[in-house]
């Protein structure tokens, strides 16, 4: 029944998605076809014509209903920049974004959560100031800014633009080489403002449970302090901190877009400060749909998941 | 000369400035079961913990810890991991947070175990503590209040030690399960020769199970003895209090209500019925209390006595039924309902909570007047209230915050904010249950004063059967949302006639 | 009299309690500190620049002079002080950061106490709509708000507090059930105290430390949302903010050209004010929550 009901939800997320992605960009002060053509010579007759080939001079729900069956259909209109289909477009830079949000996530995970709880156990020794200290600096520092600091300080030593060289050798080794090459800095980027949430998350769930009365039980038992943190305490504190990072998964969207724009990384956070600067909206509305669809079922699975690793929860 | 198991000398605890244990000297040979009582802040947990060496870093300890005569303050830690639950294991308070919650039980028996390399099997153990074997799989929010006590009995048995320390084992637990843990412990002590060291604020426990009894007070061991001594001629004030506060149910000396005024009905409950979701909380239920009368409404939590007084008070909606006070019924909405929550006042269990932490007392007794729109004249009014509570002078504690206030002052202030109302009936929710043994004497006799001297009627809701002889005048008993009894203090709690009420009276310790 | 005396002169000392509680967090105060001077330049610095000096076409300055005893932190690409930007781009990051810190504390603050206080349908609407907006990346949101809204610094604001607000929401509902379960609240109803009541005497009072604490959160957050929407091209164009500053330094070419005193100063503001917030909140924090 759990399990339905998080289906449920779920379903009802994302159709919220898509009706916000829908009325976001129509109930707006202004005509979208005049600020879409803003600053370029259009006549009077090709604005009504493109706002014919778009459906813009339908009725509002003929439109929502024609948007609607379009995305069930996995149609999400034309991109009036790249005169291609929305959807293609946005597969087509699926790719470098699930490589460089994915290796900078794990990593980040990996070392924060390790952070975290180094921090917590030994709380106000030097290495918990140093850890705290620089995950709140670190989440103070704006993502753009820190990207374009590495890439002023490391010179050339990596590349800063793009995600592999035209003249790279076509073979699979070389151009793996080339892109882990490119890789190092939009991911140490997003890696380090990741990393210190996941810190700080981490660090204040294991600290929720260190005065819990069933360690003083471990203690008593006459288990090691290691033992105790390892086979007690982080059981009980990871899996509130795991759910904490999916729910901030938001955070490495956001991340994304900056990193990808500094970097000139080809995948879809490039594509919104395109999308943007157009403006394009019915690519906007697309990347909208698709990135709050994909964090509401990365969510779906983060509960899921944590039902299936805490028995505290039931999913049946 | 036989070696004494656990052996205190001259033990001191302080923290920072403060004392919290002062020079006790205890000593506990083997197979000797002690029960160490005291109220909260006594300083019992702390001897408790500071024979296995479990208080915090900033506890700084004194004196000598001998278990098993080596002493346990200056071990090595190899040896003192060595030590733990291998020759002491403790059965802690609160199995609810002591246990691991994301790990099965067994596994948590099993772990110390693997850890001292001792034999046995989990099943053995639980089977000893009367839990099924398939328990081993469950986790411990599965488990009920009682098994996972159990199940730290277990545990605590599982390296097959010595001595067993067991800090307030069964005290957030219901008296009939209160009653079959205890009997467990029991049974096992004897069985294994174990020596038990059992702390707890309920001398009618301690009395139940052990044979020597020792009293704290305020960090100092006040008095020690063989139990029935102690309690039967206590030569300490204030072992002398504790054993008072616990009344024994028949016992003319601790029946202090005086014969009731002949009745007439002031609230009348007929067959009522509430529901949450799909459960009957509360069924078919007719009850009457007269003007000035005290009526003791008993049961198990769990049993719909809280509901019942909650939906007499207006803040639940019966499904089903009449509630009718002084001769009309209860109103369920707007101004009436308002009006109505004057003549019928609530006393909490636990007072600290009851107040709000940022109010001072001036605030929290003169808030059902600011409610009510009646403020002028608020000053003397609250003055009068908070005197008629016992608080005087009053100019002490009304700009006090209730976190300066002990806990049995606290609980005259919830009065006090009942009384400025000048209420006709009072629904006290468990009034003494978490107050110190010595101060509940004090709220008893205030309750029946209250009764004397303005005619205030009340509804005392309640698990001890103990409190209903020391007070009521009328008894109900409720099980499953039903009252299967309901009579005189005498006829009900002497000559019970539904079997739950015995059951009840079973389950309560004997001193 | 001297009740009413005793009572108001208790309270004060009380609140001296909950300052000295502050006081003592060192980095909180040191983080005091910097944010009253970043006011008070933010405030005093705009009366005492010329309006030629950040005017693009008035400077007759060099551009991407390297810091020297002209321009102390060297110029940018049209030769306008870097120093002089910062100083002047301070004002509009914390009028943002403040206005839309405040707006989305309002706003979580009223869905919380609404959604917790009250049962039933609405409340169960709230909360789904709570869920919803707090998964959602409120950047990708606010960024979708600013395309379709007019440039400007209200479309910030509100792109900004209208996406942010769902984290707050869910904090005060949680306190607002949690002072809601004890006793004292059943004790006011027992005593006859409507909604009104309960919510203007213990729950509100028993959230305002908490919304204080998530407001100075709040507004570090803010300023960093502020500052990338701005990099993003989507703030105010007529306004000189160190969003905007970094954004210019990309776009004519500092990494490139190795300006690094074009693109240091701005983010290093960016960081210290939102550090000192964050560090601010957090003594605040630290000072409301009562140790176990």
């Amino acid at each position: 029944m759990r399990l339905a009901g998080r289906l449920g939800g779920a379903a009802v997320s994302l159709l919220m998605v898509a009706v916000l992605g829908f009325f976001l960009f129509r109930v707006v002060p202004g005509d979208p076809v005049v600020s879409m053509t803003r600053g370029r010579p259009t006549t009077a007759a090709m604005q009504a014509e493109l706002r014919t080939q778009f459906g813009l001079d339908r009725p509002l729900v003929e439109q929502f209903w024609h948007y609607f069956t379009g995305l069930l259909r996995g149609d999400m209109g034309t991109s009036f920049t790249f005169r291609r289909p929305v959807a293609d477009v946005i597969l087509e830079r699926l790719g470098p974004t699930l490589l460089l949000v994915g290796t900078s996530t794990l990593i980040a995970v990996v070392l924060g959560l390790w952070l975290g709880v180094r921090a917590a156990w030994r709380r106000d020794s030097g290495f918990d100031r140093a850890t705290t200290g620089v995950s709140l600096t670190l989440w103070a520092v704006p993502t753009f800014w820190l990207g374009m600091l590495l890439m002023m300080a490391t010179g050339d030593l990596f590349p800063s633009r793009g995600m592999r060289d035209t003249d790279t050798a076509p073979d699979f080794v070389s151009q793996a080489l080339d892109v882990g090459h490119h890789l190092v800095l939009p991911s140490l980027t997003l890696v380090a403002v990741v990393c210190a949430e996941y810190v700080l998350v981490m660090r204040s769930s294991l600290l929720e449970e260190m005065h819990a009365p069933y360690l003083t039980t471990a203690r008593a038992k006459g288990l090691r302090d290691d033992l105790v943190r390892r086979r007690h305490a982080v059981p009980n504190a990871v899996l509130p901190a795991i759910t904490l990072v999916f729910l901030r998964f938001g955070l490495v969207v956001a991340g994304a877009i900056t990193t990808e724009t500094v970097f000139s990384w080809p995948g879809l956070g490039l594509l919104f400060y395109d999308a943007l600067t157009g403006p394009d909206y019915f690519l906007l509305q697309g990347l909208l749909v698709v990135t709050a669809g994909a964090v509401v079922v990365m969510n779906l699975l983060a509960d899921v998941l944590h039902g299936v690793l805490d028995p505290r929860v039931k999913v049946v | 000369m036989i070696k004494p198991s656990l052996e205190l000398k001259n033990l001191s605890v302080h923290y920072g400035h403060k004392r919290v244990v002062h020079d006790v000297n205890l000593a506990l040979e083997p197979g000797q079961t002690l029960g160490l009582a005291g109220e909260s802040g006594s300083g019992k947990s702390t001897v408790a913990m500071s024979v296995l060496r479990l208080l915090p870093r900033t506890a700084h300890v004194e004196g000598e810890i001998l278990l098993d005569g080596d002493d346990v303050r200056t071990m090595s830690w190899g040896r003192l991991r060595a030590v733990r639950w291998a020759s002491a294991s403790i059965v802690f308070q609160g199995a609810m947070h002591s246990l691991n919650p994301v790990q099965r039980v067994g596994e948590q028996i099993a772990e110390p175990m693997r850890l001292h390399g001792t034999g046995g099997s989990v099943g053995e153990l639980l089977e000893q503590v009367e839990l099924p074997l398939g328990k081993a799989r469950a986790y411990p929010h599965e488990l009920s209040g009682g098994q996972k006590q159990r199940v730290m009995i277990a545990m605590a048995l599982a390296c097959g030690p010595r001595l067993v320390i067991a800090d307030e084992p069964t005290t957030a637990l219901d008296v009939v399960v209160q009653a079959q843990v205890l009997g467990v412990l029991k049974r096992l002590v004897a069985e294994q020769d174990l020596g038990l060291l059992m702390i707890s604020h309920d001398l009618s426990v301690l009395a139940e199970t052990c044979d020597d009894l020792a009293v704290m007070h305020r960090g100092e061991l006040v008095e020690r003895g063989r139990t029935r001594e102690v309690i039967a001629n206590p030569r300490h004030p204030h072992t002398a209090a504790l054993t008072a506060a616990f009344p024994v149910i028949g016992d003319p000396a601790h029946r202090w209500a005086e014969p009731a005024p002949e009745p007439q009905p002031l609230l009348e409950v007929r067959d009522l019925a509430v529901d949450y979701g799909r459960t009957r909380a509360v069924d078919g239920v007719d009850l009457t209390i007269g003007r000035g009368e005290i009526v003791a409404l008993v049961g198990q939590s769990g049993s719909g006595k809280t509901t019942l007084a909650r939906t007499i008070m207006g803040l639940r909606t019966p499904s089903s039924g009449r509630v009718i006070f002084d001769g009309v019924e209860v109103p369920r909405k707007g101004k009436a309902l308002k009006a109505f929550r004057r003549q019928v006042q609530l006393v909490l269990q636990d007072p600290a909570s009851a107040l709000n932490p940022r109010h001072t007392v001036h605030d929290a007794v003169a808030e059902g007047l600011r409610v009510h729109g009646l403020a002028d004249d608020e000053e003397s009014q609250v003055t009068a209230a908070v005197e008629r509570a016992e608080l005087r002078p009053a100019s002490l504690y009304l700009e006090a915050l209730p976190h300066e206030l002990s806990g049995g002052q606290q609980q005259r202030v919830v009065i006090a904010g009942a009384l400025v109302l000048q209420p006709r009936l009072l629904v006290a929710d468990e009034p003494v249950a978490s107050l110190d043994a010595s101060v509940r004497g004090e709220i008893v006799a205030l309750l029946l004063r209250l009764r004397r001297e303005l005619g205030l009627a009340s509804l005392i809701i309640t698990h001890d059967l103990g409190l209903a002889w020391q007070i009521a005048d009328r008894v109900a008993v409720m099980h499953q949302g039903k009252i299967v009894e309901q009579g005189s203090v005498e006829q009900v709690l002497l000559n019970p006639t539904h079997d739950y009420t015995r059951a009840l009276l079973r389950a309560v310790p004997q001193v | 009299m001297t009740g009413f005396r005793t009572r108001w002169f208790s309270r004060v000392g009380r609140g001296d309690g909950a300052v000295g509680g502050f006081l003592a967090h060192r980095a909180g105060v040191a983080g005091a500190v910097v944010l009253a001077v970043a006011a008070l330049v933010a405030v005093i610095a705009p009366l005492f620049i010329p309006a030629d000096a950040l005017d693009v076409t008035r400077v007759s300055d060099a551009p991407w002079q390297a810091p020297g005893l002209g321009h102390w932190l060297g110029t940018d690409h049209a030769g306008r002080s870097v120093a002089l930007l910062v100083v002047q781009g301070a004002g509009t990051s914390l009028f943002v950061g403040l206005t839309a810190a405040v707006l989305s504390v309002g706003i979580g603050t009223l869905v919380g106490i609404v959604s917790g206080h009250f049962g039933g349908l609405a409340a169960g609407v709230l909360l789904r709509v709570t869920d919803f907006f707090l998964v959602l990346p409120a950047l990708v949101l606010a960024i979708a708000l600013s395309t379709v809204l007019p440039r400007g610094l209200g479309t910030i604001v509100l792109a900004i507090g209208l996406t942010s607000w769902p984290s707050t929401a869910r904090m005060v509902r949680a306190q607002t059930l949690t002072i809601e379960a004890r006793p004292f609240v059943e004790r006011a109803r027992a005593l006859g105290g409507g909604h009104g009541h309960v919510i203007g005497r213990h729950v509100l009072p028993s959230v305002l430390p908490l919304v204080l604490v998530n407001a100075t959160l709040a507004v570090a957050s803010a300023i960093v949302a502020e500052s990338t929407l701005a990099f993003l091209g989507l703030g105010d164009p007529t306004r000189i903010s160190w969003g905007a500053m970094v954004h210019q330094a990309q776009l004519h070419g500092a990494v490139p050209q190795r300006a690094w005193w074009y693109l240091l100063p701005p983010g290093l503001a960016i960081v210290v004010v939102v550090l000192a917030f964050t560090l601010v909140g957090r003594a605040l924090e630290a000072v409301v929550t009562p140790k176990r």
